[in-house]
């Protein structure tokens, strides 16, 4: 272990932690760095203003989504109600935008749908003492029930000036992924925020140290859910249109893509910028799997068995140390 | 008493669990400027004291009083906000966070509604310094050693500038260096005007570092005193002794003992290079405080964990054996502490819970003969006095029957060896009796018995041998004749150096 500062330094405290947090991403960042140059070596087209807008398009909702799992799992939880949150989130915007309440009025139907939800499933994981794998597996029953009810088949429609901004040839997706990250950095510094790696990894030592571990883990369902239905949105900006069942693809992604990035199931282990490397990285492998002509079948075994890799190569060095 | 006005005191409490008293009418009065100590042997009620006097726990009967004052309905966050923290065994650290973030947890300075980084460190490194915590705050807890783990938790509980300060057993994991700091700055915190409860099973560091002491033995209190009236041994005195009537059959000398288990330089888990002869027709107790590493010298002998030995002969068999089933090939049993979660499988019926190993017997694919197995069921019942329906679930057993069937579910396959881990833990004495009975009826038969035990009046009035495990080595071997509670406890507790001196 290298001293990296010394107790002269006390001071500055911030970024030394965010730097040591770090660590365990080393290799992931890397490897995803290896990915974007292959991809940008075989695609050149990532470099042009438009090319770079299609990717981080195509990236930003499994990034959003990667998100809203990794902070569940970082509490110690799961969500399987993902992918219904998304789709939900989808078919409210294109209902709600053409409609009197308009594009402001949408988004914020959206947003507190996705926050109300998340709140309420929050509340019944935490304060009943449910397991969170069948809260959310019901949940997403009953959630992508109501997506179907509000919007039986695909139609509704998003305004074309916001379809073309979110999802034209613009570089807002990178622009917005961004601003998301930093807001949570700004989440993170809050002792609420801070809160959640203890109410994860060690609860009942949180509790004795005066942490509202419930209160931190039921925010934390809230702000998951808030960015899913916010995917949904962008997905419905992608499309035009809503679907209520676009999401679905969404709950095992954002799986595979938090344990890509090195976050553990038993709670408080693992970065957020590590699920968001994971994401990019599975988003990565999506789309040179498809350039490089795979079959949809052949790209989910593909994808299977990366995911395990990924998840086995650390196991392995940690058994042989 | 004194005048001094007291901080935290608790007037009579009394608190069960289950119906099991576990305190009876207990008081302590913590002062400012003392350091008290809190002895007692393993269950005697410590830990309860302590939930009681944080808020952890709410006293049946009985008052906890913060200067003075009873507080009817003591919570930790009360606890807290009177100044009084806590620094218990098991720590209360997240790994993945830095030092100053472990430190100031739950107490963070706020500006803006964001975590002050600047005044943490500021804060954190003043109660680092005070432990001799030297690395740099940003570093994660997950990457320090124990004791420096151990010494994070201890900042943690100064960071709060705490009046009254409770530290259970906190030298447990440090090095000699970190005990030495400790103990300066409990000196230094003591002179403050702070008031400390001390608990430790380390009487040499008790008898220099503190002024009073209370000993706590089966929940009742049997001292409260000054620690210059007293010596290491009165104190082990104060601990232990308890009749044991006739709980315990008449010991009797084993016939022609023959070498059972032999081991040499044997490492598993937290033992290190120890040499143990178990022999056929005894009963070997395994005494000390808890957690030295004394189950983990039963498993590795299992081949439930992982052993490493020089040399090892199990039942004429040369080499330990690899896994659990070859265990069982050699003639080994072993019957958990925890019966609840590894000894039986509770939702399932009694007469499965017996057939378990008999299962694993069987060719995979054979047919099950249901009469044979009933039978076979009867004939365990009836032999350890198992009553009622076989085909109830194990969870409807007394926790006395639940250890029965742990123990029953073995002797189709008459073992050579068994090892026990705590059997009569939470056993009502009804039980225990019977257990003592069977155990000794069985070393008569040629049986070796290894019981791993907590209780000391079982070691002494049972076992043919005895040896005491400290810091993951052998540390006393006592002989039948050299048995005695004050003979464990003081090995368990390192004080025999004091007993020389004394």
């Amino acid at each position: 272990m290298s001293t990296v500062v010394s107790s002269s330094q006390a001071g500055a405290l911030y970024w030394p932690v965010q730097l040591r947090r770090n660590v365990g991403v080393r290799s992931l960042f890397a490897v995803v760095l290896a990915f974007l140059v292959a991809y940008g070596v075989l695609f050149p087209g990532l470099l042009t203003a438009s090319g770079f807008a299609k990717f981080t398009q195509s990236w930003f909702p499994l990034a959003l989504v990667a998100m809203a799992q990794a902070i569940l799992m970082l509490t110690g939880g799961i969500s399987l109600a993902i992918g219904a949150l998304v789709s939900l989130g989808a078919v409210i915007a294109a209902t709600t935008m053409i409609g009197p309440l308009g594009v402001a009025g949408g988004t914020a139907a959206v947003a507190l749908t996705g926050v109300g939800i998340g709140a309420a499933t929050g509340f019944i994981v935490v304060k009943l003492r449910l397991p969170a794998i069948v809260v959310t597996l019901a949940g997403s029953f009953i959630i992508g029930g109501a997506a179907l009810l509000i919007l039986p088949r695909p139609g509704g429609a998003i305004p074309e000036w916001l379809s073309d901004l979110l999802a034209g040839n613009t570089p807002a997706a990178f622009v917005l992924l961004v601003l998301v990250v930093l807001l949570w950095k700004l989440y993170l510094a809050t002792p609420l925020g801070l809160s959640l790696y203890a109410a994860g990894e060690n609860p009942v030592g949180a509790y004795r140290s005066g942490v509202p571990v419930d209160g931190a883990r039921i925010a934390a369902y809230a702000i998951s859910g808030l960015l899913c239905t916010g995917a949904g949105l962008f997905v419905a900006a992608q499309t035009g249109s809503g679907d209520p069942v676009i999401g679905s693809a969404f709950t095992l992604n954002s799986i595979a893509a938090a344990v890509l990035g090195g976050i553990g199931f038993l709670g408080g282990q693992g970065t957020m910028r590590g699920a968001l490397a994971g994401s990019l990285l599975l988003s990565l492998m999506i789309s040179v799997m498809f350039f490089l002509g795979f079959t949809p079948v052949a790209q989910y075994v593909a994808q299977g068995l990366i995911i395990i890799g990924a998840v086995a190569i650390p196991q392995f060095r940690k058994v042989q140390q | 008493m004194t005048t001094t006005a007291t901080l935290l005191a608790a007037r009579g409490v009394s608190k069960s669990f289950f119906g099991n008293p576990v305190l009876r009418n207990v008081s302590i009065a913590l002062q400012p400027g003392r350091v008290h100590a809190l002895l007692g042997e393993n269950g005697a009620g410590k830990s309860t004291l302590i939930n009681l006097l944080s808020g952890a726990l709410r006293p049946d009967g009985g008052a906890i009083e913060v200067d003075g004052r009873p507080v009817s309905r003591m919570s930790p966050a009360h606890a807290r906000h009177a100044g009084i923290a806590v620094v218990q065994q098991e720590l209360s650290l997240t790994a993945s966070l830095s030092i100053a973030e472990n430190i100031g947890l739950g107490a963070y300075p706020k500006r803006f509604g964001l975590v002050d980084y600047t005044e943490l460190a500021a804060r954190a490194r003043a109660a680092c310094d005070l432990v001799g915590l030297r690395e740099p705050l940003s570093t994660p807890v997950g990457h320090l050693s124990l004791g420096r783990r151990q010494m994070v938790e201890i900042a943690k509980a100064l960071y709060r500038r705490p009046r009254v300060l409770i530290l259970d057993e906190p030298t447990s994991s440090l090095s000699a260096t970190e005990t030495k700091t400790l103990t300066d700055l409990l000196e230094r915190l003591r002179a403050e005007g702070i008031a400390i409860l001390y608990i430790s099973h380390r009487l040499n560091e008790v008898m220099t570092l503190c002024q009073h002491v209370t000993v706590l033995k089966d929940g009742a209190c049997t001292a409260d005193q000054s620690l210059e009236e007293t010596d290491a041994a009165g104190l082990v005195r104060l601990m232990v002794g308890r009749d044991p009537g006739d709980l315990f059959p008449r010991w009797r000398p084993s016939p022609s003992p023959a070498s059972a288990i032999s081991v040499r330089n044997f490492s598993a888990g937290l033992m290190r290079d120890v040499d143990l002869d178990i022999r056929t027709g005894e009963v070997l107790g395994i005494g000390g405080l808890v957690g030295q590493g004394q189950e983990d010298l039963l498993l590795g002998l299992y081949g439930a964990i992982p052993a490493r030995t020089a040399s090892a002969t199990v039942n004429g068999a040369s080499g330990l054996p690899g896994g659990v089933p070859s265990a069982n090939a050699l003639g080994l049993a072993y019957v958990p502490a925890d019966r609840k979660r590894e000894g039986l499988h509770l939702i399932h019926p009694i007469i499965t819970n017996m057939m378990l190993p008999a299962f694993a017997r069987l060719p995979a694919l054979k047919l099950r003969s249901r009469r044979a197995e009933r039978d076979m069921a009867r004939g365990l019942a009836a032999q350890l006095a198992i009553k009622g329906d076989l085909d109830r679930p194990a969870q409807a057993l007394s926790g006395g029957n639940q250890q029965k069937v742990a123990l029953a579910k073995w002797m189709p396959h008459d073992p050579l060896v068994l090892l026990l881990n705590d059997p009569t833990r939470g056993v009502d004495v009804e039980t225990k009796r019977e257990i003592y009975m069977m155990l000794r009826n069985l070393a008569a038969a040629g049986k070796a018995i290894v019981l791993l035990s907590s209780d000391t009046p079982e070691l002494v009035h049972l076992c043919d041998r005895v040896a005491v495990v400290r810091e993951g080595r052998i540390k006393a071997m006592l002989e039948r004749e050299a048995l005695s509670e004050e003979a464990i406890v003081s090995a368990a507790m390192g004080a025999e150096q004091q007993k020389v001196a004394a």
